[in-house]
């Protein structure tokens, strides 16, 4: 006999011996018997010891169910790792304790049924935990911003892409996150190379037979775009090939469709040659879509992109018209006077001749045929009329007359003055004035503006909020307190550890050359002064309800917590109102009152009010900071969009009060800050608050953890 | 082994070192050192701001003194001091009195971060007066024309403590500089990273704007050109350019797992 079948052999018998052991009954070497043995011998060892150890167990409760174990590990150990199959006999045990012998038996005889759901459960990968990570990696990617979510569909409608709340294709979860990844990228694709542009849009919508039409259009343009990622993302496009299709037949389908439409692949073809190709493929079978391959939801696309063109258009007429209103300034025309369309000068774009880093074609604008400069809104707006038509239609370009924001202040706020007087009880307010860029000067005395209490809300928040983030609030305050504790080397100390040998040097060398020796001669470790006074500013416009309003509080609690360890000076005013006669301050917390209950049953008591007219906040806050004694002031606004207010308090009016009553506390020496939640944040803050001094927040639920985080950041 | 010490104010840049302009950068240097003024140089980190110093210091002919600014460095740290030899003292120049005397180019790297004392020096310095008071041995030292002071500053900064004086900046011919564009910015690695595959260059370029597009959603800074050029050499010697790109820029980036994830995943699609 051969080595090799003798040792089979012996491993058989030793195989046998053992089941013989932990069963108790006499094992046939033929038939089932047989079969069971080497099944069991084709197994490593660790997995048989894993078997004898349970069915000797099993075997001490029941020695049947013990039999079905034995008989079906095998099976179970070829499906499953060795975790599996010990939750698949352990889900046998509850139910034979708790439902008897016979839901014991057949939890342990379908054991299909439960690899699947195991599978399913332990190798699939949800939406919720990848969801962060697709957001970074598709604004990475580059393009028009665009809102990672879930749906039962998966499709894009140009704004948002949807995808499933699972993926469980493959066996492994690493490949059923990189379909995530795969899917999210082919449907920014579709996006950023154009098969969504107006055009191809228009055209498909009045196609016949649109649903089988989008059906062909959708596997002729999966092709132009994977052409496209495998120019400009080889190691994208690699993982495309790797993971798309289902079988080597679902390969070949695919190839022959790549094989009548060999033009798709051209860096030149677009969506309307995919288009133009659809008749030719309507007889040809459609292949299974691609693993990472979305639907064609047209009727969502159109909705999308119609309501961005009319806001882009309107948009980019307001910044066309602002920057028109700027340059007949430079140019010395009184924009007030010249409001005839006709003196008017027009926009025109004109290909610079450099091509991109995208391949996108670089414009710049000209106004009456000189070269301006653009602002960053209006790239960013001119690069997604881009995505959209290929081009910038002509009839964004038409300049429209300046000046309809400062028209509608004169009329509303003429009306709103007359019901002024219904606020006579407001008789303590203060006059603030209001800078009026149109005409760049300020309108004195325009805002009336009160202080008032914020209501005292239930404490009860306030426990929650210390419960809810209290392995935060720990780490937050390690973080404070390393701050404090960053003890500095002090030199030239009158008093200290040790000599500082440098001054004590200079020292000597002073008296040897005659002068007086100085007595600072010492070093010593020391906590660096804090004269920090801080001023938060928060929004209580009515847009902050619900989760804005509650992250706000909740930062705010946690903040609180966390200052007291730095011991920073710290006041904390909500700011709100409704037109410039009735605007509104909240105390919440001043800079002499100490952190008590009041002020935590106050800071739960914030609640939204109305409008959000941020100058006249900033300057009376301002003021408040600018009398206390303090080396550095700070003044940081917790917000949630862009200065706003009845009678024409918006856009570039309220954005440039905004800038000057800010311009005006760094006059004073006070620095300032802004922590927002608007995603469009980045086209004005840079403006109000300067290139850095601001900071987005892309989850609301992060607010809590970032204020705190930056607020150490901005001080450190 | 060899080592070779030279004195800092003799320290000339013989080589012309690689320097791609993006504007007018060089001519507004040379003009204004011509005419006495000094520089700003603002930009973000790894754009190439100490390298142009460089340059000018080649191209202007003038030693080169290099003082990186930390926060415990004083007045006295740049003029100079006594020291004590034998019982006798004797006057050391710090490093801005000898760039002063022999008229060298003296470059304060993140002039923010030296303590506020410094001023005291810099301000007579940079305008037309043109002297640099050292009050330790009763001195005003009238320097000389070839002299110029360059300071370089990040506005990026969140600190409210780290930024420069209205008085100070306004002593400055202020230069801004950013990142190249994408074609400049492959030339600046292909010849940075000698050997490197055009091809290569041009996806790690890429890259490079992939993560500075997460600039704010998330990164503090996007991946500078300087991180591009050593993921590009780490590419030369053999690295594979994922890892090169997760060694040398992700990981340099953030500490965020979701965002380091996202930046990894940004270089694997790319190569």
């Amino acid at each position: 006999m051969p080595v090799e079948s003798r040792q089979s052999f012996l491993n058989r018998i030793r195989v046998q011996k053992d089941l013989e052991r932990v069963t108790g009954t006499a094992i046939e070497r033929q038939g089932r018997g047989a079969e069971l043995i080497s099944e069991i011998a084709a197994l490593g060892r660790e997995n048989q010891d894993f078997i004898y150890h349970w069915a000797e167990i099993i075997g001490r409760s029941n020695g049947e169910l013990a039999g079905h174990f034995v008989n079906r590990a095998a099976a179970a150990f070829e499906k499953l790792d060795r975790n599996g199959v010990e939750t698949w006999l352990m889900a046998a045990m509850e139910q034979f304790d708790n439902r008897g012998l016979g839901a014991g038996i057949d939890v342990l005889e379908e054991l299909p049924q439960y690899i699947e759901a195991y599978r399913s459960r332990h190798n699939s990968c949800s939406f919720d935990l990848v969801a962060q990570f697709l957001q970074h990696f598709v604004t990475g990617l580059g393009g028009r911003e665009m809102i990672i979510t879930t749906s039962s569909d998966t499709y894009t409608d140009t704004e948002k892409i949807f995808l499933p709340e699972i993926v469980n294709q493959f066996d492994e979860r690493d490949l059923n996150f990189s379909i995530f990844k795969l899917t999210a990228v082919h449907l920014w694709a579709q996006s950023w190379y154009g098969t969504w542009r107006y055009q191809v849009v228009e055209r498909l919508s009045r196609m016949p037979d649109t649903a089988a039409t989008s059906a062909i259009f959708n596997c002729l343009e999966c092709i132009r775009l994977d052409a496209c990622v495998s120019r400009e993302f080889p190691g994208m496009y690699r993982q495309f090939e790797a993971l798309g299709y289902r079988s080597t037949m679902h390969k070949e389908q695919w190839d022959i469709w790549r094989a009548r439409a060999p033009f798709l692949v051209d860096p030149a073809a677009s969506a309307m040659d995919s288009i133009a190709l659809v008749p030719d493929f309507r007889s040809v079978s459609l292949p299974e879509l691609k693993c990472y391959q979305g639907e064609i939801r047209l009727q969502q696309i159109r909705e999308a992109m119609f309501a961005r063109i009319e806001r882009e258009k309107a948009a980019m007429k307001q910044a066309l018209a602002e920057l028109q209103r700027t340059l007949q300034e430079a140019n010395g025309r009184d924009p007030e006077t010249t409001g005839n369309p006709k003196e008017m000068g027009e926009f025109s774009l004109a290909e610079d001749g450099e091509s991109g880093s995208d391949g996108e074609i670089n414009f710049e604008l000209r106004y009456d045929g000189e070269q301006v400069e653009m602002t960053a809104e209006l790239e960013a707006l001119l690069s997604s009329i881009l995505q959209d038509f290929g081009e910038v239609p002509d009839e964004h370009l038409e300049g429209i007359n300046a000046g309809m924001y400062p028209d509608q202040l004169e009329s509303e706020g003429g009306g709103e003055s007359a019901g002024v007087d219904k606020n006579s009880e407001l008789k303590d307010a203060i006059s603030y004035r209001e800078w009026d860029y149109t005409r760049q000067r300020y309108r004195e005395g325009f805002c009336r503006l009160s202080e008032l209490d914020v209501p005292i809300g239930d404490e009860t928040f306030v426990e929650d909020t210390l419960a809810k983030y209290h392995g935060l609030l720990k780490s937050i305050k390690k973080t404070f307190e390393a701050v404090l504790g960053e003890a500095k080397l002090q030199r030239r100390q009158s008093q200290g550890d040790d000599i500082d040998i440098d001054a004590l040097v200079e020292a000597h060398a002073d008296l040897a050359s005659g002068r007086e020796m100085s007595d600072y001669v010492y070093t010593r470790f020391r906590n660096l002064d804090r004269n920090i006074a801080v001023m938060f500013m928060v929004d209580m416009s009515g847009s902050t309800l619900g989760w804005v309003n509650d992250a706000e509080r909740e930062s705010l609690i946690l903040l609180c917590e966390a200052l007291e360890t730095l011991g920073d000076r710290y006041a904390i005013y909500g700011f709100s109102g409704r037109t410039n006669k009735r605007c509104e301050i909240y105390r919440v917390k001043r800079f002499e009152e100490a952190y008590t209950r009041f002020v935590r049953e106050r800071i739960s008591g914030i609640r939204p009010k109305s409008y959000t007219r941020m100058g006249v906040a900033i300057r009376h806050l301002g003021h408040l900071l600018n009398m206390t004694r303090a080396r550095t002031k700070i003044l940081i606004t917790l917000s949630d969009g862009r200065p706003e207010d009845y009678g024409g308090y918006k856009g570039r009016y309220g954005i440039e009060d905004t800038r000057h009553a800010l311009l005006e506390l760094r006059r004073d020496g006070i620095h300032s800050f802004c922590i927002t939640i608007d995603k469009e944040a980045q086209d004005y803050l840079p403006h109000m608050y300067g290139m850095a001094n601001y900071a987005v927040i892309d989850e609301v639920k992060k607010l809590p953890l970032k204020v705190a985080d930056i607020y150490r950041r901005l001080t450190t | 082994m060899s080592i070779q010490a030279i004195r800092t104010e003799e320290n000339l840049v013989t080589e012309e070192p690689y320097y791609e302009p993006v504007g007018d950068e060089i001519s507004v240097f040379a003009a204004a050192h011509k005419n006495q003024l000094p520089v700003l140089l603002k930009g973000p980190t790894g754009c190439g701001k100490t390298r142009f110093i460089e340059y000018m210091s080649w191209f202007l002919q003038r030693p080169m003194i290099t003082v990186a600014c930390h926060d415990d460095l004083t007045a006295s740290d740049l003029v100079g001091r006594y020291l004590v030899k034998g019982g006798e003292t004797v006057w050391v120049d710090g490093p801005l009195t000898r760039a002063a005397r022999n008229g060298c180019i003296c470059y304060l790297d993140e002039v923010v971060e030296a303590r506020k004392d410094t001023s005291v020096v810099i301000h007579p310095l940079c305008d037309d007066r043109r002297l640099l008071p050292i009050e330790k041995l009763g001195e005003l030292l009238q320097v000389p024309n070839e002299f110029c002071l360059a300071i370089s500053y990040n506005p990026g900064y969140q600190s409210v403590l780290k930024d420069l004086k209205q008085s100070t900046r306004q002593r400055f011919v202020a230069l801004e500089f950013g990142y190249p564009d994408a074609d400049k910015e492959q030339l600046i690695v292909e010849n940075e990273a000698r050997g490197i595959d055009p091809v290569v260059a041009k996806h790690l370029v890429k890259f490079g704007i992939m993560t500075r597009n997460l600039k704010g959603g998330g990164l503090d800074e996007g991946a500078s050109t300087r991180l591009l050029v050593n993921a590009a050499k780490l590419i030369v010697s053999g690295i594979e350019p994922v890892v090169a790109t997760d060694t040398a820029v992700a990981l340099a980036l953030t500490d965020d797992v979701d965002m380091l994830k996202a930046v990894h995943e940004l270089s694997r699609s790319v190569f």
